[in-house]
């Protein structure tokens, strides 16, 4: 907002009046390069000074960084590495785009949402499927659809409008049972008349953290953290499951036809 | 204040025991407290009756109720949010348009050839209102969205106002709106301005244009 109607026209920026590791505007992020690396994530790059070599991660010369700070081997075609001396600025379809610093912390983040790190972070694949996860210490930069939000547990939170938390224990499921059982939420869920309130699902952070909100229940595009290795007991790994054949993911509530059905014997 | 602005595409709303809101369905982002969401059959206030009718207006959208005691964050698609506040007066707004409401507010359905009979009309097509728009009357904030930002217009008898009927949002006060054409031999050979019609607003009061001509 601050640009607008600035006397002289549009703001001219060159090499030396780039902001060093902050935002130019809430679209755009510059990151100066000193001979150090930054990890990005294919295509966000949209402009840079300087000499600045982009390699794919995964090459001879960097294995040792990918070794110490990069723990998603099957999704490191995703990442390249961005090394030399220059700045770069970085942006994601017109997304809000903003940086956060860790200090000895972990921050998990919606894998569509990270656009670039620095090596001193270590990025894995969180439990949780469609999260990364960023432990130690350092910058990193994200996008969302509209500033985020930043909220302390205990909350409840839309699936979609949850971009990320940090130092919290206990994300987990909340379904409002009171809405999807009984007589009405059989009737909703069997014809579906009535409809959903579309709010009967969330995320239910409890414990000391933050809980990270964008303003908008538009996803960013999905971006594959990769796949885990197919064990038992992993989480989306695939592996053999024991108990009731029921299609693994897709939970069963009650209230759905298959109880009606077993209720009646059919 | 029920509704408080966090930034420019969501606002905090505080519920407390007794107090009921509505809200677009889907548009809660995260709350904390006791709150409950009921999907809201009839779509807003009023009986049966009420519900037919927005029916058949096609100015129901599908809301919910907020009861409980904590605060709830509402956000939609992105779009901007504006919270007007209303004190005794009628908004006009469309129903899509809606975010949240306090339930102490008056939901209505307005047929728009009331006002100005076949251009009323010709008007709601033009704006993209339909034949039909929703008021929202009483005392009472009003979270509405709007692709891009949303500026206030005040509206005095001595100063009319024209707004694109594309860039309108919504509008509240005693205001008289009327389609102003300015079509000539241009437009009918195909190089017009593309503004040929504007929405006059004209009375006192205020209206709501977004920075955008798209469509929520």
């Amino acid at each position: 907002m601050s640009t607008y109607g600035t006397p002289g026209g549009p703001t001219v920026l060159d090499p030396a009046s780039l902001p060093v590791d902050d935002n130019v505007n809430a679209y755009t992020f510059c990151v100066e390069l000193k001979g150090s690396q930054w990890f990005l994530q294919k295509g966000k790059m949209i402009a840079y000074y300087g000499s600045i070599d982009f390699n794919g991660v995964g090459h001879g010369r960097l294995d040792r960084l990918v070794r110490t700070s990069f723990h998603s081997p099957l999704h490191a075609s995703d990442w390249v590495v961005a090394e030399g001396s220059g700045k770069m600025l970085l942006a994601d379809r017109a997304f809000d785009v903003n940086s956060y610093d860790l200090e000895d912390g972990n921050l998990t983040i919606r894998s569509g949402n990270l656009l670039a790190f620095q090596p001193t972070l270590a990025l894995k694949q969180s439990i949780v499927p469609g999260f990364l996860t960023l432990i130690g210490t350092g910058k990193f930069v994200a996008a969302s659809n509209g500033p985020v939000v930043f909220m302390e547990p205990p909350i409840r939170v839309d699936p979609q409008a949850l971009v990320g938390w940090a130092d919290c224990p206990s994300p987990c499921h909340h379904y409002d049972h009171g809405y999807m059982t009984g007589l009405m939420g059989g009737l909703r869920a069997l014809t579906g008349l009535g409809g959903a309130s579309g709010e009967e699902h969330q995320f239910e952070f409890v414990g000391a953290g933050t809980v990270l909100l964008q303003s908008s229940e538009t996803l960013m595009a999905e971006q594959a953290t990769g796949a885990v290795p197919p064990d038992a007991g992993v989480p989306g790994g695939g592996g053999s499951h024991t108990g009731p054949s029921q299609p693994a993911g897709v939970p069963r509530l009650p209230g759905q036809l298959g109880d009606l059905q077993r209720r009646f014997g059919l | 204040m029920a509704f408080r602005e966090i930034n420019s595409k969501m606002v905090e709303a505080t519920v407390m025991p007794g107090q009921k809101l509505f809200s677009q369905r889907g548009a809660m982002l995260a709350y904390k407290g006791e709150v409950s969401f009921t999907p809201n059959m009839a779509g807003g206030q009023g009986g049966i009756m009420s519900m037919i009718g927005r029916r058949v207006a096609n100015e129901d959208t599908p809301l919910m109720s907020v009861e409980g005691s904590g605060t709830v964050l509402f956000g939609h698609g992105g779009h901007h949010v504006q919270v007007i506040h209303l004190a005794g007066d009628t908004l006009c707004v469309e129903a899509d348009r809606l975010l949240a409401f306090e339930g102490t507010l008056q939901q209505g359905t307005m047929f728009l050839g009331s006002q100005g009979g076949v251009m009323g009309m010709v008007r709601g097509q033009v704006s993209g209102q339909g034949l039909f728009t929703t008021t929202l009357k009483g005392h009472g904030a009003v979270a509405v969205m709007a692709h891009g930002g949303v500026f206030e217009i005040p509206i005095t008898p001595q100063r009319p106002v024209h707004v694109d009927p594309q860039a309108y949002v919504a509008h509240h006060g005693d205001v008289r709106n009327k389609l102003s054409t300015a079509l000539g031999w241009r437009d009918m050979v195909g190089r017009g301005s593309g503004e040929a019609f504007q929405l006059e607003l004209s009375g006192n009061g205020a209206v709501y244009v977004q920075a955008s001509e798209e469509k929520l």
